[in-house]
């Protein structure tokens, strides 16, 4: 298996910027290095606006969890998650955004300018573009915090391999689910995807080649109630929704897709998120305190794609940049 | 053929380009060189390339033994990232896919000999008085990983009773079953503690403090 070096080009920790009344003042603060926040930080770049991306944990964001992306368009033949989440990036810093590789722990956005606050440093900024995405969601069941990194996974990419030549189970019946499934074929003699529904809700063509391939096996109308194993997985208890009855399925590994949790926490009670915690916006990508913009799968609970993320990243900057020109002619 | 392409080059260029001192990357490979043996071999020479500040060195793991265990190296390939001193950095297995980026970060801060770590996390390691030797499991497709590998490089610059090791899990596969890695980033510290995922600096230090008092 032959493997590209990729250079993602982040600093791990920013130097230190000194104390809060110095903070360093930016246009623009992009909370989040995903395909919204990236593509907002290229609208801004060429908007020459002062922007500062703070990237989070997870360089690139979802895409880098993804084996090959086929539906970003311009790529006929697909790529690779993590490098069109390279791509992204570098077309963002040639058009001058600033990167650190930190994860924001406070805001505050009663009042202009905001702040935006990491371990390391204090930021203030004239406008934020929320683009903190969403995780994945976990199960909640027995077991599954024992085992999580030891035999439950949310990342077939990463871990994969440790299943070569067994049985793993997938949880969900979504994009990634059936995606990351097929993936894990590659590696696992056998995939059992367990899901709750009696029909898959992934796109077609995944639903296509996932039926066609051998190494796939489906259990309908069941949901994972237990995650079993003393030192290592052993199996998962499942209940079927339908007749109420459970069963043990022997496997070696669990992977859990069954959808994302937005990341809004940190905004909780500063701005209006919906009652599943998104972030509320209109078709401006603007939320409910001026100045705060959002975009990506954090205000997304319908479609989550690359390609509409990066669409409201583009809208998110440029109403950015509107809201500080009209600012500006106000002021003058 | 040339495993970085113009553009990664001219990446890796500019990011080297003002390194505070200078680094040597000593590389074990074999004879007979195993399966990433070469490639890992060519990485490290591409880079050197780069900057006129980094310094590639080949060493053989069986006729240079006595060197390779000078340097704790007991498995190839292996990249010992040295600078001014030897601070314990090491890359076993190719330092490729998204490690590559944890293997140019070791380079610039061995280059510095100045950890990016808190003061809080600097005071802590400059206590430590027994050896502490971390190992993070990876593979080259962890976009998670290089995280943990760079903090606990960091740690290693920061204290000379540290040293850490990424361990590329799918070109040691037997490591991987000895220390039941099912899943990456895996971090191992003193063979006891485990610590599953990129955990922030306050996070690991905790798992170090464990790893001492268990002694």
């Amino acid at each position: 298996m032959k493997i590209q070096p990729l250079f993602t080009g982040l600093e791990p920790t920013p130097e230190p910027k000194g104390p809060e009344g110095e903070a360093p003042l930016y246009d623009l603060v992009i909370i989040g290095g995903g395909p919204a926040g990236l593509t907002a930080a290229i609208y801004a770049g060429r908007a020459r606006l002062k922007t500062l991306v703070v990237t989070g944990p997870l360089p690139g964001g979802e895409p880098s969890n993804t084996d090959l992306v086929e539906n970003y368009p311009g790529f006929p033949e697909g790529i690779a998650g993590g490098e069109l989440a390279r791509r992204f990036q570098e077309q963002a810093e040639r058009f001058g955004a600033e990167f650190v590789m930190d994860e924001v722990t406070e805001v505050d956005l009663s009042e202009r300018p905001f702040m935006v606050r990491t371990p390391s440093a204090v930021y203030r900024a004239r406008t934020v573009i929320i683009a903190t995405g969403a995780v994945p969601r976990r199960l909640g069941v027995p077991g599954e915090e024992k085992f999580f990194g030891r035999g439950v996974s949310t990342c077939a990419t990463c871990d994969g391999f440790f299943y070569k030549d067994k049985r793993v189970v997938v949880v969900g019946g979504g994009d990634s689910a059936i995606a990351e499934g097929i993936f894990l074929t590659k590696f696992a003699r056998e995939v059992i995807v367990v899901h709750r529904r009696d029909r898959l809700r992934a796109t077609k063509i995944l639903q296509e080649r996932a039926f066609a391939n051998p190494k796939m096996r489906f259990m309908w109308d069941s949901v994972v109630e237990e995650i079993l194993g003393d030192e290592t997985v052993t199996g998962v208890r499942v209940r079927n929704v339908k007749t109420g009855e459970t069963s043990v399925i022997e496997t070696d590994g669990v992977f859990i897709y069954i959808g994302l949790e937005p990341q809004t926490q940190l905004f909780a009670g500063q701005l209006e998120l919906d009652e599943w915690g998104y972030v509320v916006a209109d078709r401006h990508q603007r939320t409910s305190v001026p100045g705060v913009f959002v975009a990506g799968d954090v205000q997304d609970p319908d479609y989550r794609q690359i390609v509409i993320a990066a669409g409201t990243g583009a809208v998110a900057a440029m109403e950015a940049e509107r809201f500080l020109e009209q600012e500006q002619a106000v002021a003058e | 053929m040339a495993l970085l392409d113009d553009n990664v080059r001219d990446q890796v260029a500019e990011f080297l380009k003002d390194l505070d001192g200078s680094v040597r990357l000593v590389v074990f490979t074999q004879d007979f060189e195993c399966e990433y043996c070469a490639e890992t071999r060519q990485l490290a020479e591409e880079i050197a390339e780069l900057s006129d500040k980094v310094a590639v060195e080949v060493y053989d793991f069986q006729a240079d033994a006595e060197k390779a265990k000078a340097l704790g190296v007991d498995k190839i390939p292996a990249i010992a990232v040295i600078g001014a001193e030897d601070y314990g950095v090491r890359f076993y297995g190719i330092p490729s896919g998204y490690e590559f980026t944890s293997l140019l970060h070791a380079i610039r801060t061995v280059a510095a000999g100045e950890p990016e770590l808190s003061e809080e996390g600097k005071r802590f390691l400059a206590e430590v008085d027994q050896p502490i030797h971390i190992q993070v499991f990876v593979t080259p497709t962890c976009p998670y990983c290089p995280q943990a590998v760079t903090l606990a490089h960091q740690m290693a610059i920061a204290s000379p009773h540290v040293r850490a090791d990424m361990v590329e899990a799918m070109e040691f596969p037997h490591l991987a079953v000895k220390y039941q890695v099912m899943g990456v980033p895996r971090t191992v510290i003193n063979e006891t503690v485990h610590l599953e995922g990129a955990a922030p600096e306050p996070m690991v230090l905790d798992k170090v403090r464990e790893a001492l008092e268990g002694q």
